[in-house]
């Protein structure tokens, strides 16, 4: 299955009355309500908003991640409700790309191997060669054989930056990219991100509380009490 | 997505950094001992099978205490048979004021018709394969006579009455069969110079074989015709005879290796489980990772699967090696009680031993591996997300089940395995049930204490299952080294000190009855008192009223014992003194044909007063009222009987008579010059199988020792699980701690005394197991006075304290040696 769009007119995600509810002890907790969103293709978003308000639920509810409680998520035109997981999966790996705050390598590979994934996933023969220049562009060419216990924070995020971009996702989503990173390592790794992004025309969904980060996407989405304001 | 190649490097990269050695370890030390066990039996039962017609000597052979019947030997001349003979009997021989209990074997000239004998004519020199024994006025002997009696080849050797020439040094011969008499060095002569040996005598103990080789029509034709003519005592043995006489020893061994093996599995497979729940546990975060990026979750179980696989192989292929040496050091630690020569081992019990393992580690790693199917992809965004638990059921059905299989494969029943499991599965829980509450009980207790005991209760009571788990697991390991420890040393030695001053220390048997009062007189002139002299004839019990015995008695039971051998019959006027009646009378005078019987066998056969007995003595039956029970010590050392008659009872039959004497070490001579003067009289020497039974005893606990270090390193592997699964959390407390002013030192005092009072508590339960055991042992099989083991209860608390808190100190070295900054740094 390949998903193509009309990159200059159709909108690339679209919510409807996306809302995320949970059962405590306590009772029924909303987390998102209402949320209504059309982002189009090649668009830098941000979502941003205080510890607690639900950017981290509305992400994962984006990414095909979770399941709404109510309302629902399109991408490239499909309700994701309607894919199963395995579809799920494959949508992620065809078309989305992420950033974690915590990096999220896997410390047995190398930084190669690590960039390399995406695409073995996908059985892709030219995965090392895709990997290294990658890589090669993040900085880290001579990097390529070291684990990510042998790697800084910064240059873990690099190399996870160039696992988000080998497979040129048409959308990239990313928590908190610079949540564990210093003010000057954190700048650094913003420009790369934009940078690689220029390359492909990627769509950008940030969570971020950076106000500097939030300042260079076109447009922002500000929840409090887990709406839209 | 190539899972094979993704499953190699992050199986690689995990065994690296130390994630799977302990899984590796455990696994290894299950596969190793159940593949030695397998090994081992399977070799024995293929060396029985492929080797059956060597150890009989023959094709076909019958078996018995009476004298072959000459319509055989016409019979066999008629189908075209080769035939031969042998007979076997107990003989004291004395040269050079020495004494030797020797098993004496007298041949026919066809003696071997399968397989050969081997001798030498030096210690160390060239061994000859000889078809046939020693001829006329020759002797063969086992090397260990030789020194015994100060003799040399070459030189006159004279059993009874007849001196023959010690020709040869037997080293091997085919159908040595593994009985009691075996432990005796071996002496062979020709059957022709039996008659003027003077030994054999109406009523004497003789085992006879009869043996015939020749085409399989034939024997089979023999067979069909000789069967409905055996009685109860003579056995038919040919080569498919299932377990060809290898003693009972030997079976027990086998069987207590195997029920040994099980437990080690057992605890091996704790430690599996244990690391495999930890593994999957830090998998979590790949898992969700690589669904993240695309992967199914088919895919994710492929790759998981497969590296268990790949590792399950490796070391289960390593297992069976290990397994495979193990099993040839069972063999060497065994070699007394086995037949000479072995088969090589079988590649299909090292298949089976390959499949064992894996089976093994699949019972005990599934349900953790399970677990990581349940992860959401929503982990990568929140790391509370746990998946939830496996069904404890399905975890605890999985590892019930691999140890079922195991122990019904031992035991080839499939109701005993059922016993052994719900017995085995109840006394843990009531084990473990006792020590949870001991420690709930502790923290009571504790609170008054110093704060580092108070820590360390606290690293105990941190995860309370887990420890109970701990202190079960080493338990059982100090349980069997104890009693194996015990039953090696102490209790023959109990036994023996339980004896009164001058109990009598030597029997002697088959004394001839014409020279029953003179020996006697000379006893009294040599001023050796001996117990009564009992007549004694040889019979089976085969039927009660109108019952076979065989259909009364439950399996391996002492009644079935009982009645597949010949019994030494009596009869006596008045009961042996320390005989009690304890129901019924005495009987009345003048009356043959009233029996009583010894209580406990008559309650396995469970016989009533007034039934009656019938017996098979040579050809001829008779029949006996039952008139009283008695009380019987065992252990006095005078003769005592199951079966004692009313006087008369046994006059038709020919007897030999039985009494026992106390001889101090300095008379030791006088006994040789009685001995050469009743040369018939067998005389036994209490010490000496004595000694026999501990040489026997001491190399049975020998082999079972090596499974229990098998078990000891298992158990270790599993503290060392239960350790690293706490590692993380210990070194976060421990940082918290020395960031809050605890010193380094009152954190290892802590360390110590956790594992010391794990390693105590273990032993505790381990002398209080032993105890029991060994109260139940003393009173129920041995019938002695029960005599506890003090010691006991000091050494193996406090060798489980010092073993254990320096195992669990070594692992828990880390939480001290890293500063504690970087560790809440990372939080």
């Amino acid at each position: 299955m390949q998903y193509h769009s009309d990159k200059k007119t159709q909108p690339i995600i679209v919510t409807k009355n996306l809302g995320k509810t949970v059962t405590t002890a306590e009772g029924e907790l909303h987390i998102l309500s209402s949320v209504d969103l059309i982002i189009k293709p090649g668009e830098s978003v941000a979502i941003i908003g205080e510890s607690g308000s639900g950017k981290s639920t509305l992400l994962g509810l984006l990414a095909g991640l979770d399941t709404p409680s109510s309302g629902s998520v399109s991408i490239n035109g499909r309700d994701l409700a309607s894919l199963d997981d395995d579809s799920r999966a494959l949508l992620r790996n065809q078309i989305i790309g992420f950033v974690f705050q915590a990096f999220q390598l896997l410390p047995s590979l190398t930084a190669l191997e690590n960039v390399m994934l995406p695409l073995e996933i996908r059985g892709d023969p030219q995965a090392e060669n895709a990997a290294k220049a990658l890589l090669e562009r993040v900085g880290l060419s001579k990097r390529l054989s070291h684990t990510p216990a042998q790697l800084s924070g910064g240059e873990q995020q690099r190399v996870a930056l160039a696992r988000a971009f080998v497979t040129q996702p048409a959308i990239l989503f990313a928590d908190e990219p610079t949540g564990n990173l210093d003010s000057k390592t954190g700048t650094q790794i913003i420009d790369l991100l934009f940078e690689l992004n220029q390359g492909q025309s990627t769509t950008l969904v940030l969570v971020t509380h950076d106000p500097n980060l939030a300042a260079r996407c076109q447009s922002s989405i500000r929840l409090e009490g887990g709406k839209p304001v | 997505m190539n899972s094979i190649k993704l499953a190699l490097k992050m199986l690689r990269r995990d065994i690296r950094s130390g994630e799977l050695t302990l899984l590796i370890v455990a696994l290894l030390i299950a596969v190793s001992s159940s593949t030695a066990i397998l090994l081992f039996a399977d070799r024995l039962q293929r060396t029985m099978q492929h080797q059956a017609a060597e150890f009989l000597a023959a094709d076909l052979a019958i078996s018995g205490p009476m004298a072959n019947d000459a319509t055989w030997q016409l019979k066999a001349g008629e189908l075209g048979l080769k035939q031969a003979q042998t007979l076997e009997f107990p003989c004291v021989l004395i040269e050079n004021q020495a004494m030797q209990l020797a098993a004496v074997k007298a041949v026919s000239d066809n003696y071997p018709l399968r397989g050969h004998l081997k001798t030498s004519t030096a210690d160390f020199d060239q061994e000859t394969l000889s078809p046939h024994g020693p001829e006329s006025g020759q002797a063969w002997v086992e090397s260990r006579i030789l020194p015994a009696l100060g003799l040399k080849l070459g030189e006159q050797l004279t059993v009874g009455e007849k001196a023959l020439t010690v020709s040869k040094v037997l080293n091997y011969e085919p159908d040595k069969s593994g009985n009691f008499y075996s432990f005796s060095p071996r002496v062979m002569i020709n059957e022709a110079d039996l008659p003027a040996t003077g030994i054999i005598q109406p009523g004497s103990r003789v085992h006879y074989v009869f043996q015939l080789s020749g085409q399989e029509a034939a024997i089979n034709a023999f067979k069909d015709w000789v069967k409905p003519q055996l009685l109860a005592s003579q056995r038919l043995l040919d080569i498919h005879t299932d377990r060809p006489e290898i003693g009972s020893a030997l079976s027990r061994a086998e069987q207590y290796l195997g029920l040994c093996s099980i437990v080690v599995v057992l605890i091996s497979g704790i430690a599996i489980a244990m690391t495999s729940r930890r593994y999957s546990e830090r998998h979590f975060n790949t898992i969700a990772l690589l669904l993240c990026l695309g992967c199914k979750r088919a895919e994710i179980f492929r790759l998981f699967a497969c590296q268990f696989l790949l590792l399950g192989a490796a070391a289960c292929g390593l297992g069976c090696l290990l397994g495979w040496v193990t099993q040839e050091g069972l063999f060497y630690l065994l070699r007394a009680l086995l037949p000479q020569t072995l088969t090589s081992p079988g590649w299909v019990a090292v298949f089976f031993g390959f499949i064992s393992g894996m089976g093994i580690l699949f019972g005990f790693a599934l349900p953790p591996l399970l677990r990581l199917q349940r992860v959401s992809p929503l982990r990568v965004l929140r790391r509370d997300l746990e998946p939830v638990s496996v069904s404890g059921w399905l975890v605890y059905g999985c590892a019930l089940g691999a140890i079922g299989l195991l122990i019904w494969r031992q035991t080839g029943d499939l109701q005993f395995s059922a016993l052994i499991m719900s017995i085995g599965c109840l006394t843990l829980l009531v084990l473990g049930v006792m020590v949870y509450l001991v420690l709930k009980l502790a923290r009571k207790l504790f609170k008054g204490m110093s704060l580092s005991w108070r820590f360390g209760l606290q690293g105990l009571l941190r995860n309370s299952r887990a420890s109970v788990v701990q202190i079960l697991v080493f338990s059982i390991t100090l349980t069997a080294m104890a009693l194996s420890f015990v039953i090696r040393t102490d209790l023959l030695d109990n036994w023996q000190q339980q004896l009164p001053e001058q109990a009598p220390n030597y029997f002697a048997l088959n004394i001839m009855p014409e020279q029953q009062s003179a020996l006697q007189t000379d006893l009294e002139q040599a001023q050796i008192y001996s117990s009564k002299f009992y007549p004694v004839v040889r019979g089976r019990l085969i039927q009660i009223n109108t019952t076979p015995v065989q259909e009364r008695v439950a399996k391996d039971s002492q009644g079935q014992e009982a009645t597949q051998r010949e019994l030494s019959l009596t009869t006596s006027e008045k009961l042996p003194e320390d005989n009690k009646i304890i129901a019924g009378e005495a009987w009345q005078t003048g009356k043959p044909g009233q029996v009583s019987v010894e209580q406990k066998l008559a309650e396995n056969l469970k016989i009533g007063l007034g039934d009656r007995l019938t017996f098979l003595v040579g050809a001829q039956e008779f029949t006996a009222s039952v008139v009283s029970f008695r009380q019987v010590k065992w252990d006095t050392m005078r003769p005592n009987f199951f079966m004692i008659f009313s006087p008369g009872t046994l006059d038709a039959y020919p007897s030999t008579y039985l009494t026992s004497f106390y001889l101090p070490a300095r008379q030791k001579n006088e006994l040789n010059s009685l001995l050469k003067k009743y040369p018939a009289m067998t005389v036994l020497e209490v010490e000496q199988i004595l000694q026999q039974f501990k040489t026997l005893l001491a190399q049975l606990t020998q082999a079972i020792n090596l499974l229990v270090a098998f078990a000891l390193l298992a158990g270790f592997a599993v503290l060392f699980a239960t350790v690293t699964a706490t590692l993380d959390q210990r070194i976060l407390e421990g940082a918290l701690m020395r960031v809050l002013g605890i010193r380094i030192g009152f954190l290892r005092t802590a360390q110590l005394i956790e594992f010391s009072l794990l390693g105590g508590l273990s032993g505790l339960l381990a002398a209080i197991s032993s105890e029991s055991i060994l109260y139940t042992l003393y009173t129920r099989l041995m019938q002695m006075n029960y005599q506890p083991s003090p010691y006991l209860w000091i050494v193996l608390p406090v060798a489980g304290a010092i073993v254990l808190s320096l195992a669990g100190y070594w692992g828990v070295r880390k939480v001290v040696k890293q500063s504690p900054l970087p560790i809440l740094r990372n939080l």
